[in-house]
């Protein structure tokens, strides 16, 4: 059901910064309804709801109906893909490291 | 991944060295030696509030140019200078940057370097997808160093 979201979604999913403490909530809440995320939240329930559809589209969140309402939990291995960008530019350091120390070699063996 | 982290990340590396802090200091500070491990740059000079540039490749609204400015200079031990780039029209490659590159270099008990970077304040994710392919261009320029990186695990 749940497709790997490429991570242009997952970061377009969380440049909204309301979209992101919706996220956020969730994050720390466990499991939350939509009325639950609404009260206090300062925008209409209509636009919870959209945000929900965007991050579950994304893979961040995932949705369990019951009864009539639907609860909402994080998909924390959602962000794997971020985390595998990082890595990218870890990467780039790592190289540059080995490229000093093959410098340093060259220079003063 | 354990924690959730979403507003900025830090990146770390940090590897011991055979040389002394003396001689890993030049490398980290003289001008012509910094383009043979690091990037081609231009008006470094290890003085505090001296702007420099990196040139890499351009982007979209960006012209490909890294803006940094000296913050820190203790001689042999800590040099920390900004590191800004990209283009506010770009949203891939090229997306505004505006990080922090912190080097620590502590004397080893046996007269080596202890060496640490700090690339800090990306800010995720506005800059996922511009570095993710900033970071693939890089990796083609300096080729076939995998195995160089290897060797040291």
């Amino acid at each position: 059901m749940i497709a790997t979201a490429p991570i242009d979604a997952v970061m377009q999913a969380l440049s909204v910064p309301t979209r992101r403490a919706v996220f956020e909530r969730i994050v720390r809440s466990g499991e939350i309804t939509v009325v639950e995320l609404t009260r206090g939240s300062g925008v209409t329930q209509g636009a919870i709801s959209q945000h929900l559809k965007s991050l579950k589209q994304a893979g961040l969140v995932v949705e369990r109906p019951e009864g009539r309402n639907a609860y909402y939990r994080a998909r924390p291995e959602g962000l794997e893909p971020l985390a595998d960008w990082m890595g990218h530019y870890g990467a780039f350091w790592r190289d540059r490291f080995a490229d000093l120390r093959s410098l340093l070699k060259e220079i003063d063996p | 991944m354990n924690a959730i982290t979403i507003d900025t990340r830090d990146i770390v590396v940090e590897e011991v060295f055979p040389h002394s802090p003396e001689k890993i200091w030049k490398t980290l500070t003289s001008g012509a030696l910094i383009g043979r491990w690091l990037m081609a740059q231009t008006g470094f000079e290890p003085v505090e509030g001296k702007r420099f540039t990196f040139q890499t490749k351009a982007g979209g609204a960006w012209d490909g140019i890294i803006h940094c400015q000296v913050l820190e200079v203790i001689p042999n031990e800590r040099l920390v200078y900004s590191w800004a780039g990209g283009h506010a029209d770009n949203v891939g490659y090229g997306a505004p940057l505006d990080t922090v590159v912190t080097w620590t270099l502590s004397r080893t008990a046996n007269g080596g370097t202890r060496l640490r970077l700090v690339h800090a304040g990306f800010v995720v994710p506005r800059n996922t997808s511009a570095l993710e392919t900033m970071g693939g261009g890089w990796k083609k320029v300096v080729p076939a160093l995998g195995a160089i990186a290897g060797e040291q695990d």
